[in-house]
């Protein structure tokens, strides 16, 4: 299996402009092009049940404007990552009505190490100066992808 | 972003590195039940000390009591000074009251018959009933302070016993926990009543628990540890047994030592059977509890108007033997006689142990025969006095059938490292002799039987099942629970994996400490991830009506010390400790655990 810091600097699916304005929007649209370029996902509908209950349950959100929905489901074979960056605020729960980088994250069942390390990753390379900043300015996916790379460098 | 940390990040983050300092010291330390185990035992070890003490403070208060001159005079001299019918009044009378003390029991305790702390641990649950224990050991108080011809380890062990059992009671210990921590109260009773901690230790893990594995031998060497030195700074108490130096002094010698070995192991099953003879007599004679008892304390002082070196455990004279003290012709006559009042005492009933006994019946059997081979031939037993002391081992290893405790005790008992060889030779020998004539040791015989009672009592119960071992209530924590909650409860309970559990109770999966250990420092993680995120599913669990050698098959493969007990319909019940599990396997014995 990759890596989950390799994972981080080359997701399945980089979408720099989500049209989505909630939540569960975002969800499905990145739900959406995950399954659409196939791979990890082999049960989209599953997942996808998976995703909304685990985001029912409690929020997803680590920052005002950074959300990690996440289910580690039976729908996946291997670990996937989705990273989004929206073109408007997405109201993914009351106390979050401002979230514009949205990670989503499938992991197999018994992959619960390995699901840490990724969020544990991403926490870190976000609270990296500047990576937040950069990654919500950036123009090109080369850029943006330039900026997620640093997430691979540091393994503490 | 927040300019200024919140109080409760703040206090997020000071639990966090709490943890981690849990963690490190987990780390460092390794501390594992095992270890906690070991702080009990030692506990178990300073109040069996305490008990014993005051036992044999007790026993000389009684001693006093029965008008014989005080100040540490032995009942031997005590018995000498005393006028004809004295001696045959005072171990009566002694007899009486411990009748009498029992009877009374009987009303005070009624239904505890079954009070042997060896029964506790080979075959029952660990529990010593402690008032039933208590009158015993008053019985036995006035059947060793009036001179019975009888030891008081016996007793001192059993009070030793009896305090571990509440121990572990009162921690709620499961069955073979409480098992191994009465174990560590008899091995501490054992060694304060011989100043002997190693034999203590091996006493209970050779005779009772019939293993040395450390699982159970590190706990009753703590406890036999802190139960030695307790005494000895609480007492005056030395080497049990100062003797002379010996020399092996010409490799000849071994040819005797043999001979004795042979001697041994054929002597001790014939004083075991003399004695359950005895046993068998007073029993046909149909007496009651009281008069039986007065009958055997008769007995013993009419004995002691002559020979009063009868009386009591046997002690001094063993001490008088070991310093050449005794003429053989005068020696053979105590001895018999001694044979004819440890009969007396223990075939009447009179409460109290048979191991002292055992060693002044080796020593005097060791002195006359080296005696005897020295005559003949100087060379090959140019001391007696050592035979004396091999003659204690060998009897003492063919008599309990534990020939290392034998060795070490006599060993700990003398500090006299120079008889090591013939000892170690003549143990085994007399072991191995005695095994063959008689199945029987001084201690299996009332564990046969009441093994065979637990198990008409209760037929339906012959395998041990997880339920008997399981530990109920288990810390939980709810699907939704946060990261931080988790956090602060591995931090306040023990355990690496915690158990979660839904709404109503089912078993949902296992978050374990090793998982999370990485991200403790993150508070994002905090933040964001549930008890759901991190569950493992695939945890084993095993059920409560599993019987115990299948339930092992659940440690496989996993490094867990506990797993979860779960009924067939998700129920969470409890969890089963790998430490208990294993226990209950070492222990010899596979008894049914008494409900």
């Amino acid at each position: 299996m990759t890596p989950p810091t390799d994972l981080i600097a080359n997701p399945d699916v980089l979408a720099l402009e989500l049209q989505a304005a909630s939540g569960a929007e975002a969800i499905r649209e990145l739900h959406a092009r995950l399954g659409a370029v196939g791979g990890g996902v082999t049960d989209a509908p599953r997942f996808l049940a998976d995703l909304m209950e685990r985001a029912a349950i409690a929020s997803v959100c680590i920052a005002a404007d950074v959300a990690l929905p996440h289910a580690r489901t039976a729908g996946v074979g291997r670990m996937v990552l989705a990273v989004g960056r929206a073109t408007q605020d997405v109201a993914f729960d009351p106390e979050h009505p401002g979230v514009r980088l949205v990670f989503l994250i499938g992991t197999p069942k018994a992959a619960v190490a390995d699901y840490l390390k990724l969020v544990a990753g991403l926490s870190r390379l976000l609270k990296k100066p500047g990576v937040r900043a950069g990654l919500l300015t950036a123009k090109t996916e080369a850029e943006f992808l330039a900026l997620l790379a640093r997430g691979a460098e540091s393994k503490r | 972003m927040k300019a200024v940390i919140d109080p409760a990040e703040l206090l997020l983050r000071r639990l966090m590195r709490l943890l981690r300092w849990r963690l490190w010291i987990q780390e460092k330390l390794q501390p594992t039940e095992w270890q906690v185990t070991l702080l009990w035992a030692a506990l178990a070890g300073f109040l069996g000390a305490l008990s014993s003490i005051l036992f044999t403070g007790l026993a000389e208060g009684v001693h006093d009591l029965f008008g014989y001159s005080g100040n540490g005079v032995g009942v031997v001299e005590s018995m000498r000074q005393l006028p004809w019918w004295g001696c045959l009044l005072v171990p009566a009378l002694g007899g009486t009251c411990a009748g009498l003390v029992l009877l009374l029991g009987k009303h005070i305790a009624p239904g505890q018959s079954s009070t042997d702390y060896m029964e506790a641990i080979a075959i029952g649950n660990g529990h010593v009933p402690i008032r039933a224990s208590v009158v015993k050991s008053v019985a036995a108080l006035f059947s060793i302070g009036s001179g019975g011809s009888i030891g008081r380890e016996g007793p001192m062990v059993q009070l030793a016993a009896v305090l571990a059992s509440l121990i572990g009671r009162w921690r709620q210990f499961t069955p073979p926990q409480l098992r191994l921590i009465v174990a560590c109260g008899a091995a501490a009773g054992i060694a304060s009543a011989y100043n002997a901690p190693i034999a203590g230790s091996f006493f209970v893990a050779e005779i009772i628990l019939g293993t040395i594995a450390m699982e159970s031998l590190g706990p009753l060497a703590v406890s036999a540890v802190v139960a030695t030195l307790t005494v000895r700074v609480l007492t005056s108490a030395h080497v049990l047994y100062r003797v002379p130096e010996f020399h092996l002094n010409s490799a000849w010698e071994m040819g005797p030592y043999v001979v004795l070995g042979l001697l041994m192991g054929v002597l001790a099953p014939w004083f075991l059977r003399s004695l359950r003879q005895a046993e068998g007599f007073f029993v046909s004679l149909k007496l009651p509890l009281v008069a039986r008892l007065t009958l055997g304390g008769l007995a013993v002082g009419a004995i002691a108007i002559n020979v009063p070196q009868v009386a009591g455990n046997g002690y001094s004279v063993v001490v008088q033997i070991l310093n050449g003290g005794l003429m053989w012709k005068v020696l053979l006559g105590i001895a018999a006689c001694k044979w004819l009042a440890t009969m007396a005492s223990f075939g009447s009933g009179a409460p109290g142990g048979v191991f002292t006994p055992s060693l002044f019946m080796g020593a005097s059997a060791g002195y006359l025969f080296g005696m005897a081979v020295h005559a003949v031939w100087p060379t090959a037993a140019q001391d007696p006095r050592a035979f004396a002391l091999v003659g204690m081992g060998a009897f003492l290893s063919a008599a309990s059938r534990a020939p290392v405790m034998a060795v070490i005790m006599l060993f700990e008992m003398t500090l006299s490292y120079d008889i090591i060889l013939p000892l170690m030779l003549c143990s085994v020998i007399a072991y191995y002799t005695a095994r063959g004539l008689d199945t029987r040791s001084l201690y299996s015989e009332s564990l046969k039987t009441k093994a065979a009672a637990a198990e008409s009592v209760a037929p339906f119960s012959t395998e041990t099942r997880v339920a008997d071992l399981m530990r109920v209530k288990p810390p939980v924590v709810g699907e939704t629970a946060r990261f931080a909650e988790i956090a602060r409860l591995f931090l306040s309970v023990r355990v690496n994996n915690l158990y979660v559990v839904d709404a109503a109770g089912r078993f949902k999966g296992v978050v374990s400490l090793h998982d999370i250990k990485p991200y403790l420092g993150e508070p994002d993680l905090a933040e964001l991830v549930i008890a759901r995120d991190i569950l493992h599913e695939d945890f084993p669990r095993v059920a409560p009506s599993q019987p115990l050698a299948e339930a092992l098959g659940g440690f496989l493969g996993i490094a867990a010390e506990r797993l979860p007990v779960v009924e067939p319909d998700g129920t969470l019940r409890g969890s089963l400790s790998k430490g208990d599990l294993l226990l209950a396997l070492v222990e010899k014995r596979k008894k049914p655990v008494a409900a």
